[in-house]
């Protein structure tokens, strides 16, 4: 209590001081933090300046701006990449897994973070086990239960073992969250009558937007830049992810700058703008969960 | 009585779903590490060409890189339902082929008789050809003769003297002179100075028989590496920090080293770029005064055992039997055919690697033959960078690791 | 009662993924490490010979601690720069949303196309690190930093946390949103400063989401092989040779499924026990 009154003595005083001090100091902040954020970005920023250059021009001058604009890269690697096709089918598939995984995973993740006892404990034991499995030890027995369901070479084969593969993280992902949330709010909707379904879909479903949408984001990105399990699980060639066509460019005994970035940038532009239209939409909607 | 059943219904999905059930084409399912936009071997043109005589097939290749190959094939080929043909190693052929998974082509083909003896014995086991092989390919000295006529030299170095003669004279004129990365270069020079092409077989030591620690050859190796750092060939522990696939290319493709010893899968890559003007060269080697070619035993197609349209398979290789087609593949390589008789499709600039072929001063790479187990070539990866990064210290600390590697093969 | 337990039928999909994708596999990779299988054919039964192998020798324990000293430098690394950047765009929400996807950007490349920007930035003659530091007349600071045993480690961390930095930044600023406006509001009224609010009012709201960041990571980064691999291969001389680099090397270099399957059985559980300890001490705290 002496500290807000001596805080508000203060500001009456001294109130033009303290705002230009503020005012100052708030630029600066900004100013920082833009300059770490573009240190980071300095290793794409060099990709994509060498996907510009010839190669020639890359170990002559590594670091230097290219000369002039080289398109000749990316007109080749957009030739051979069937690019529309391929992004179209990596975006429907991508976004079908984040539905699946985070709809089956809020789900799961409802009783084992509002039950404590000991099933939930075993179960999440379980979920814990599919994450830290090594992905390529469940390669052949995936590839064997959907040869047996029929799903090799079909979009619904590949989203559906996507999301298997994600579902623990997701899982693990909600429990955290929904055990922070307060368990009065739920409370009052059980009071009103609400069955389990609705109380999760009405009081729960809305405070996960924050999580769901970092989920997402998490998903979209090992989703979109996996090629195994297309390569595995996909033979036509109209169905395959344009991960597979960046991956037409790395060699097996090395790779060429000139090739392979072009086709890398090429490959991740498409992600970028979903992430970016994707972020703005859910945070709207994480708002709106707040408002209410 | 539920086996029958899901089988039956197998078969009737497998039935509905064939397209050769519904009187349309065949598509030929083929899996290569080829073929792609880094290394295309000459696939789209031998592609348009196989289906233009072959009305009735349509060959859809799909390109799976070597290292994912062991990811991705296996459970293919577990699972029954394996590509058409599938590009394949010799080590490839021992595990799968071994594990009863590839057909035997025959042994009676017009084809198996014309191979390089050296190459027929390698890959026929137990009296069967898993596979038909397609290149033999040459590891040795990329040279970049700008370079070298800047420090008054005009041929490649192929003898160790030579060699040493032009690393000074480079280091002189202030030019990198060499690569000499312990992932696969520096293996290429101490390999062609450990392997007599007309002593000790490779076979002894990876069998055990004889022990690297206690070979002269291999010692003297591992001495002559000395003497180029000594020549100023290279700064032993900077080569390190290269990556002999990545790296290393980049900095020969833009000039700022005059010799890199790799493959020549690389000639189409630096090929392409202008203005740079090089040769491959077979690796100086103190057995031979032509320098040694290097000979790597390369892919080659093999059918699966469960492959849906063997026959189809079977035009597929019978395709490349041919000399013409053969060719398309091997002059996009850069790579000699397995057959005797036949022109060579080797740029020019390979010329001092075909003399050397020519003259016999040639061994096949012993890891491609699978004389040497797999085993010891990561243990030569590593270990060949610890000693260039301790240069010092006793050779038997490095010949004993490789001794006990090939022990563990066992 | 009842009401409340048919709440576990929510958990019923997944657990049928989860058992058909991972506990099947895992029981398959068991029984694999107790044989001599090359990936492909008839196995062999070999008993625990696997196992004793991996434990009587020198070079698989010092794997285990490598792997565990890589994932305490990039855990910690990461929740600290991950925490700083969530914290300061908190404060500054006019470039939070452009920060945030620019910091998450890295990790949208693939590991392969990053591993190979790397490789270009670190490479010891013309790479872009040592070439800037030239030209800055900061000569002296150049290093070989993939070929030098002593800091290839960190040299590969180091692009971990490059790549990931958005990650936890991401998941600390679902966190922060989480986190009630009054609270802020209120500290500020105090007058508290900017690094007392994050301290005292802010980081123990925060306690789920750093659950959730330093368990994820830590698993993560046990299991992380593709950065290494591309990198160094787990070069120098096995001076970044991580216990996921020598599985990967036993499966697809050696055909050895059955030691790298007993590998994995050995990652797993350790993956397990970390992640077990992890998660009781950080819960703990959330309850404190």
């Amino acid at each position: 209590m002496s500290l807000s009154e001596t805080a508000t003595a203060h500001s009456a005083t001294s109130l033009d001081w303290d705002l230009i001090r503020r005012r100052g100091k708030s630029v600066f902040a900004h100013g920082i933090v833009l300059g770490l954020v573009g240190v980071m970005l300095l290793p794409l920023i060099y990709m994509v300046m060498m996907s510009f250059k010839t190669s020639t021009e890359i170990a002559q001058d590594p670091l230097g701006l290219p000369n002039t604009l080289y398109w000749g890269n990316y007109m080749e690697a957009l030739a051979s990449m069937g690019y529309v096709r391929s992004v179209i089918n990596s975006m429907g598939i991508t976004v079908s897994v984040i539905l699946v995984v985070v709809f089956a995973g809020a789900m799961a993740a409802y009783p084992l973070a509002r039950l404590e006892n000991r099933i939930s404990r075993v179960i999440v034991m379980v979920m814990a086990l599919g994450l830290a499995t090594p992905n390529f030890v469940t390669i052949t027995p995936i590839y064997v239960i959907f040869r047996d369901l029929g799903l090799l070479d079909s979009y619904l084969g590949i989203v559906l073992a996507f999301a298997a593969l994600k579902l623990p993280l997701a899982v693990f992902f909600y429990t955290s969250f929904i055990a922070a949330i307060p368990i009065e709010l739920e409370e009052a909707a059980r009071l009103d009558n609400c069955n389990n379904w609705q109380v999760f879909w009405h009081v729960i479903r809305p405070l996960l937007a924050p999580v769901t949408a970092t989920l997402s984001l998490f998903v979209m990105i090992m989703v979109w830049n996996d090629f195994i399990y297309p390569l595995l699980l996909l033979t036509d060639k109209d169905k395959l992810t344009v991960m597979i066509a960046v991956y037409k460019f790395v060699g097996n005994t090395g790779i060429d700058p000139t090739k392979l970035f072009p086709a890398a940038v090429l490959g991740s532009i498409p992600l970028l703008i979903m992430f970016a239209v994707f972020q703005r939409k859910i945070m709207a909607g994480a708002t709106a969960g707040a408002v209410k | 009585m539920e086996k029958p059943m899901t089988s039956i219904l197998g078969l009737a999905l497998a039935a509905g779903l064939s397209p050769a059930a519904a009187g349309a084409q065949t598509v030929l399912d083929v899996v290569a590490w080829k073929g792609n936009e880094a290394e295309p071997a000459g696939m789209p043109e031998l592609i348009a060409k196989f289906e233009a005589e072959n009305p009735d097939i349509d060959v859809d290749l799909t390109f799976v890189a070597r290292k994912d190959v062991d990811k991705v094939i296996p459970p293919r080929l577990q699972g029954g339902n394996p590509p058409d043909v599938t590009m394949v190693d010799s080590s490839l052929v021992d595990l799968w082929g071994g594990a009863g998974f590839l057909t035997d082509l025959g042994t009676d083909s017009d084809w198996y008789g014309q191979m390089i003896p050296a190459v027929r014995d390698v890959m026929t086991s137990d009296g069967e050809i898993l596979v038909y092989p397609l290149e033999v390919i040459g590891m040795g000295n990329f040279v970049n003769m700008d370079l070298l006529a800047q420090a008054g030299i005009d041929n490649a170095p192929v003898t160790i003297d030579e060699l040493k003669s032009a690393c000074q004279a480079l280091a002189a004129e202030g030019i990198a002179p060499m690569i000499f990365a312990g992932g696969f270069p520096a293996m290429l020079y101490v390999g062609a100075n450990g392997l007599d092409p007309n002593g000790v077989s490779a076979a002894e030591y990876g069998s055990g028989e004889r022990t690297f620690v206690d070979d002269e050859n291999f010692n003297t190796s591992l001495d002559s590496v000395r003497d180029l750092v000594e020549a100023e060939c290279f700064d032993p522990k900077l080569q390190a920090g290269l990556d002999p696939w990545a790296t290393a290319p980049q900095e020969f493709r833009s000039g700022n080293v005059a010799i890199l010893p790799q493959g020549a899968w690389n000639i189409g890559n630096f090929s392409s770029v202008e203005g740079l003007n090089f040769q491959f060269a077979p690796m100086p080697s103190r057995f031979t005064e032509h320098g040694l070619a290097l000979d790597l035993v390369g892919p080659g197609w093999a059918i699966p055992r469960d492959a849906a349209n063997a026959e189809a398979a079977r035009k597929w290789i019978d395709f490349f039997t041919e000399e013409e087609n053969l060719n398309v593949f091997l002059e996009a390589e850069g790579a000699y055919s397995p057959f005797t008789g036949g022109v060579s499709t080797m740029p020019d600039l390979a010329e001092p690697y075909t003399a050397a072929r020519d003259a016999g001063s040639l061994i096949l790479w012993p890891f491609s033959t699978l004389e040497f187990p797999k085993i010891l070539q990561s243990e030569w990866e590593d270990s060949i960078t610890g000693f260039l990064l301790n240069i010092d210290a006793d050779n038997e600390e490095t010949l004993e690791r490789w001794d006990y590697a090939v022990e563990d093969s066992m | 009662m009842r009401a409340r337990y048919s709440l576990y039928l929510f958990t019923v999909p997944a657990l049928l993924v989860i058992g058909l994708f991972f506990v099947h596999p895992i029981i398959l990779t068991f029984d694999m490490s107790l044989t001599n299988f090359a990936g492909i054919g008839e196995a062999k039964d070999v008993g625990w010979r696997n196992y004793e192998r991996i434990f009587g020798r020198d070079r698989y324990l010092r794997e285990i601690w490598l792997t565990l000293w890589y994932t305490v430098i990039v855990v910690s690394a990461l929740t600290v720069t991950g925490l700083f950047f969530a914290a300061m765009l908190h404060r500054l929400p006019l470039i939070r949303n452009f920060s945030r996807a620019a910091l998450y950007t890295p990790a949208m490349m693939s590991f392969v196309v990053v591993g190979y920007v790397w490789q270009f930035l670190y490479s010891p003659l013309n790479g872009g690190i040592n070439v800037a530091l030239r030209d800055l007349g900061l000569g002296a600071w150049e290093q070989n930093w993939l070929g030098d045993p002593a800091i290839a480690l960190y040299s590969v961390a180091f692009t971990q946390i490059w790549m990931f930095t958005g990650f936890t930044c991401a998941i600390f600023l679902a966190g922060f949103a989480g986190i009630p406006e009054e609270i802020g509001e209120a500290g500020r009224l105090e007058g508290a400063t900017s690094w007392q609010r994050f301290r005292y009012l802010e980081l123990p709201l925060l306690g789920p989401s750093i659950t959730v960041s330093v368990m994820l990571t830590t698993i993560g980064t046990l299991k992380t092989f593709e950065l290494p691999f591309i990198l160094t291969k787990g070069g120098p001389d096995g001076a970044t040779r991580l216990l996921s680099i020598d599985i990967i090397d036993n499966l697809f270099g050696q055909y050895k499924f059955g030691f790298a399957s007993a590998l994995s059985i050995v990652m797993l559980v350790i993956v397990l026990i970390v992640a077990f300890i992890q998660n009781k001490v950080l819960r703990d705290r959330e309850q404190a």
